[in-house]
């Protein structure tokens, strides 16, 4: 299983009673994001452009239980900025543990391996290690020559000290599927309970860029890497989510699914853009105008968006929604999506296009 | 036009190139227009206020009235009302612009090229 029973049980009777309780918008995961420093300089990353001042500002271990509490939600996930350069981030997570919530620390693990004395291995804590694919793309990606080596290594390190560790993985134009499929291999091949996978997305205050990834394209690239899938292959997000970056299903974007919370506040309407922030959960629940965002609302900003905090809480909702949603999820679960289609798609000539000094076009997220 | 879900490469963006430019508006709308691009604005702003007085920092939220921002020598979030307001200044540097995917991109290859090593690109000081 790629999420232990309990955390299953946990957000599956947290649905439910949402459920019961007819509540239509609620919060399944907390992005909470203690601090914007970063230890890495990503020409992607649209979470990091702010005034140094900003950029040494912490959220105190109270103000982020106080997020916690407020919203909710059964998971916590702690991205950033990188978190273990917080100067409390035990003791962050050392009390949303103990509150009970089921912790992602999203880390690019350069600082994994020398902090891990710091925290204590728990069911309710899992390191999510920032994984771009093989060694030269995740390097690649990250502005970092060097970086997937010390991940790999502290990853190893923090599987044998017995702590969860997953790993998540945008994936930009040019991703060659090939190499994507070869990449979950070693990632199981290290020991990690599963896998997280997204589109990247064009960040409003990310550096400038030329073009990204349509949503056509995104969906053949992850057909092409997530049929056929090998049974070794282990990932930890929602069945059908992974079925709507196949194109084999649709979503409507529930933003408030998974809300961030930072030194600013509460923010408007999603993890992803920037319209303002509310003081409190409640105020941004009903402040927000959530019919101007969503691929629906013709909002350009979000006609291209397949990400997981927009849908993944959508693909979760539609699971505990019906009998339907539920037995399609068992079915996602175990199928392997047989495709030759797919198949024959691997033997293209391919390979990470802005790692070729050929004359491909040049396209880049 | 080609509906979205069936776009193969999305189009990119390019920020306008506001440091160190001066807003003064002359009525609402032209004050409007301008918090709207210094909300979006990737470094500090300088608030000129009516009295004569100016606070700078970074300005996180707009509303219908009024904006909140973070000034540059505190943490806690100050609110202005766009009444107080005579103009703003790009005082900050904009700490996204001449950075972009395509000049990593140029610049990794270069950097390839001359057989360096270790090729990284490092986060800014912040002191």
């Amino acid at each position: 299983m790629p999420v232990p029973i309990s955390q299953m049980w946990t957000v599956a009777t947290y649905v439910l009673r949402q459920k019961l309780k007819g509540r239509k918008q609620y919060p399944l995961t907390l992005m909470l994001e203690p601090l914007f420093r970063c230890n890495l300089a990503c020409a992607g990353c649209g979470k990091i452009q702010y005034p140094a001042h900003i950029l040494k500002q912490n959220l105190s271990p109270e103000e982020c239980f106080k997020a916690v509490d407020e919203c909710g939600a059964p998971t916590v996930a702690i991205p950033g900025g990188e978190p273990l350069m917080h100067p409390q981030i035990h003791e962050i997570v050392e009390g949303i543990v103990a509150r009970k919530k089921y912790v992602y620390l999203c880390t690019n693990a350069l600082l994994l391996r020398q902090k891990l004395d710091l925290f204590k291995p728990s069911k309710f804590l899992s390191f999510s290690v920032h994984m771009d694919g093989q060694r030269e793309h995740h390097d690649f990606s990250v502005c970092r020559e060097g970086g997937y080596d010390i991940a790999v290594d502290a990853i190893r390190e923090a599987v044998k000290r017995g702590f969860r560790v997953t790993t998540n993985t945008t994936l930009f134009d040019g991703a060659d599927p090939k190499s994507v499929r070869a990449f979950f291999d070693e990632m199981m091949a290290l020991g990690v309970e599963g896998m997280m996978l997204s589109p990247g997305y064009s960040y409003d205050k990310a550096p400038d860029q030329k073009h990204f990834l349509g949503k056509a394209r995104t969906r053949r690239l992850f057909t092409a890497a997530l049929s056929n899938r090998k049974k070794t292959w282990r990932f930890n997000m929602s069945p059908l989510f992974l079925e709507m970056l196949m194109g084999r299903r649709n979503y409507r974007c529930t933003p408030w699914g998974m809300p961030t919370y930072n030194i600013f506040g509460w923010q408007k309407p999603c993890y992803l853009l920037q319209d303002g922030y509310a003081e409190t959960f409640q105020e941004l629940l009903e402040t927000t105008k959530w019919e101007n965002f969503g691929t629906e609302s013709g909002n350009p900003k979000c006609s291209n968006c397949m990400v997981h905090s927009g849908y993944e809480a959508s693909s979760v909702d539609d699971t505990f929604g019906s009998l339907r949603g539920f037995g399609a999820t068992i079915r996602a679960t175990f199928s392997k999506y047989r495709d030759p289609k797919a198949l024959k798609q691997l033997d293209e000539p391919a390979g990470l296009v802005q790692l070729k000094t050929n004359d491909r076009e040049e396209v880049h997220v | 036009m080609t509906k979205p879900d069936e776009l193969e490469v999305a189009p990119g963006f390019e920020h306008e190139r506001l440091e160190g430019s001066v807003w003064r508006p002359s009525n609402e709308a032209e004050l409007r227009e301008g918090i709207e691009k210094a909300f979006d604005y990737r470094g500090d702003i300088t608030i000129m206020k009516k009295d004569g007085s100016t606070v700078e920092g970074y300005i996180f939220d707009r509303r219908d009235t009024l904006l909140r921002m973070i000034p540059k020598t505190g943490t806690e979030k100050v609110t202005i009302r766009y009444a107080d307001i005579a103009g703003l200044s790009f005082t900050g540097r904009d700490t996204a612009a001449g950075k972009s995917w395509e000049a990593w991109v140029k610049k990794y290859h270069e950097r390839k090229a001359a057989g360096e090593k270790g090729i990284a690109l490092q986060p800014e000081s912040l002191e």
